[in-house]
């Protein structure tokens, strides 16, 4: 959570016009500016941006350092692309920016784009490198787009003469597929020497990954964490349920672990976390999948209970692509459990009711698009019936807690 | 007049370290191992080991704010003979200086160091100019031997405090 101010220069010159990145050079270093500005600006509310330019007419400041991220995403839009880029020029007005930031307890720190070649010599910037030094002024380098001879040599050197503790970093993005913003996120640039910015990273790392792996009900847990999350749910209810009936000593020691954490969470509609992962990371069962209906209805049956537990542990064998998210959701998740109602005492409760046939018949007649009368509805009935049974028994052999919500 | 205040706070001179602000305290071009607590801090500037040492070329820009207004009187800095400060800039109550502003303003007091003075003998400031100090910023432009690294291992300010109230300790002040 360092408290900084960044001045981001973009190189706009008309090499950037290049293809060799998606869709264009200038289009994926602006993409990933506006990443940066948002990573910056949710690891420290009270960290600056600012971005110049450094082609163009000349090198020009097109915003301050705030931490307005509106700002900086309004003047990334409209940028026009050509002359030549002037390195040195932009870093010294870079640094010149950072000096006059309004909160002088900020650390400054540059962040420059290359994208074109360098025509300046290592002398000439090994010594601003040192005037930045001086000025404790960080340095973090993109090296992209053209590839000339020596720039990779002269960029490390400009680092070399910058770099005090290991607070500067260089970046090599070599052309390809993998888009400049998708690259950066996984270096220090963005998670800021370890610390920080990693939340942040790992959700736009998830969403990044999200859109091209896909999830378990085509729903991106980053867009709609609760509808994804109501479905995993459910899922791993019927799942549940039917390991309940087949193994019942094992389901006990779970049982007690892990019973209302998750199940609570679906009902938890202020849940508006990043929420992807509803398994509280257990150890994993393999278990059958049930039909989609049956899943359905578990936990539409759920909800309209209004009870919090609704039924036993949860299985998560899907999840290996949120599984990054998962810890954090585990603990978000015990956390609102330990506020929320317990489980033991409201699976009897919930077995109970569900007992009670005509109960739940008649609130089955209340759902659209379910016919009492269906053999599948009517099976998992007598199925819950016989479960509920069985689960009194086994909430007998625990010590029930008080029945809060 | 001058005699006379200057005997009045030879009496109560005290070491100004403990109204420093250590949450301000800044160093500019500092190598990140030896820094300036190692001048500054109490243990620390007794060590003759440690020392203050400058980074990327050999001037230093040291700011230290006050947690209450004083005066000072007279500043002591130790270093060696080769890499100690020679030329030392004072500025009193200027906030955030940097190397590139530093020669903007006339400093309060300028200071060649002498090598009497690099063994620990303080140097007396123009004291009407530090009468009211909050912050101090001491800008070290060379040493000695011209080389590239400056290397100090001891500061110690001298002076009074303004303010009656003293929460630390008794001490004699000479304004009421």
């Amino acid at each position: 959570m360092v408290l900084e101010a960044t001045m981001i220069c973009v190189d706009n010159s008309e090499w950037m016009r290049n293809g060799d990145y998606s869709p264009t050079r200038f289009q994926a270093q602006a993409d990933a500016v506006n990443l940066i500005c948002g990573a910056k600006t949710q690891s420290n509310p009270e960290n600056t941006v600012g971005v110049l330019t450094m082609a163009g007419k000349g090198v020009r400041v097109l915003v301050t350092p705030t931490s307005d991220l509106g700002k900086i995403l309004a003047c990334m839009h409209g940028l026009e692309v050509g002359g030549e880029c002037n390195l040195a020029a932009g870093i010294q007005v870079a640094q010149l920016a950072l000096k006059h930031r309004q909160n002088k307890k900020q650390q400054q720190r540059i962040i420059v784009f290359v994208g074109s070649p360098v025509k300046y010599d290592k002398k000439v910037l090994e010594m601003i490198g040192r005037k930045l030094k001086k000025n404790s002024v960080a340095l973090d380098i993109v090296n992209f787009g053209e590839e000339d001879e020596g720039k990779s040599e002269k960029l490390e050197a400009l680092l070399a003469a910058v770099n005090n503790n290991d607070s500067s970093h260089i970046v090599h993005v070599p052309s390809g597929s993998n888009a400049l913003s998708d690259v950066l996120i996984s270096t220090p640039i963005f998670t800021g020497d370890g610390e920080g910015g990693s939340g942040f990273a790992a959700a736009a790392a998830a969403a990044a990954a999200g859109g091209v792996s896909g999830f378990d009900f085509g729903v991106d847990p980053n867009l709609d964490p609760e509808l994804a999350l109501a479905l995993r749910v459910s899922m791993e209810e019927e799942r549940a349920r039917q390991e309940a009936a087949a193994k019942k000593a094992a389901e006990e020691a779970s049982k007690q672990e892990k019973g209302g954490e998750q199940p609570s969470a679906s009902q938890d509609a202020t849940m508006t976390e990043n929420v992807s992962a509803a398994a509280p990371g257990a150890e994993d069962k393999t278990s059958d999948l049930m039909d989609d209906e049956n899943a359905l209805l578990q936990q539409a049956l759920a909800m309209s209970m209004d009870d919090p537990a609704a039924s036993v542990v949860t299985r998560d064998t899907d999840m290996s692509e949120a599984a990054a998210e998962d810890q954090d959701l585990a603990l978000a998740l015990q956390l609102s459990v330990q506020e929320g109602s317990k489980d033991q005492a409201s699976q009897t409760d919930m077995s109970q009711l569900l007992a009670d046939q005509s109960f739940v018949s008649s609130i089955l007649a209340s759902l659209p698009g379910v016919d009492p009368n269906d053999p599948s509805v009517k099976d998992l009935l007598a199925s819950m019936q016989s479960q509920s049974e069985s689960e009194k028994k086994d909430d007998e052999d625990k010590a029930p807690k008080e029945d809060s919500k | 007049m001058s005699a006379e205040s200057a005997s009045a706070t030879q009496k109560t001179l005290a070491d100004l370290l403990d109204f420093v602000d250590w949450s301000g305290v800044e160093c500019l071009n500092q190598s990140t191992s030896h820094s300036l607590a190692n001048a500054l801090k109490q243990g620390y500037r007794e060590d003759e080991g440690l020392n203050l040492e400058s980074d990327a070329d050999e001037q230093l820009l040291i700011y230290i704010p006050f947690t209450q207004v004083i005066k000072l009187h007279s500043i002591a800095i130790n270093g060696t003979e080769e890499e100690g400060p020679k030329t030392v800039k004072l500025f009193a109550n200027r906030e955030h200086m940097g190397f590139s502003n530093v020669n903007d303003f006339p400093p309060s007091d300028a200071v060649v160091l002498s090598l009497d003075n690099l063994k620990g003998k303080p140097v007396v400031l123009k004291y009407v100019k530090f009468q009211n100090v909050r912050s101090l910023t001491i800008f070290v432009e060379d040493n000695q031997s011209g080389s590239e690294v400056t290397k100090i291992q001891k500061i110690v300010l001298y002076g009074t405090t303004v303010e009656t109230t003293d929460m630390k300790g008794l001490k004699k002040i000479e304004d009421h």
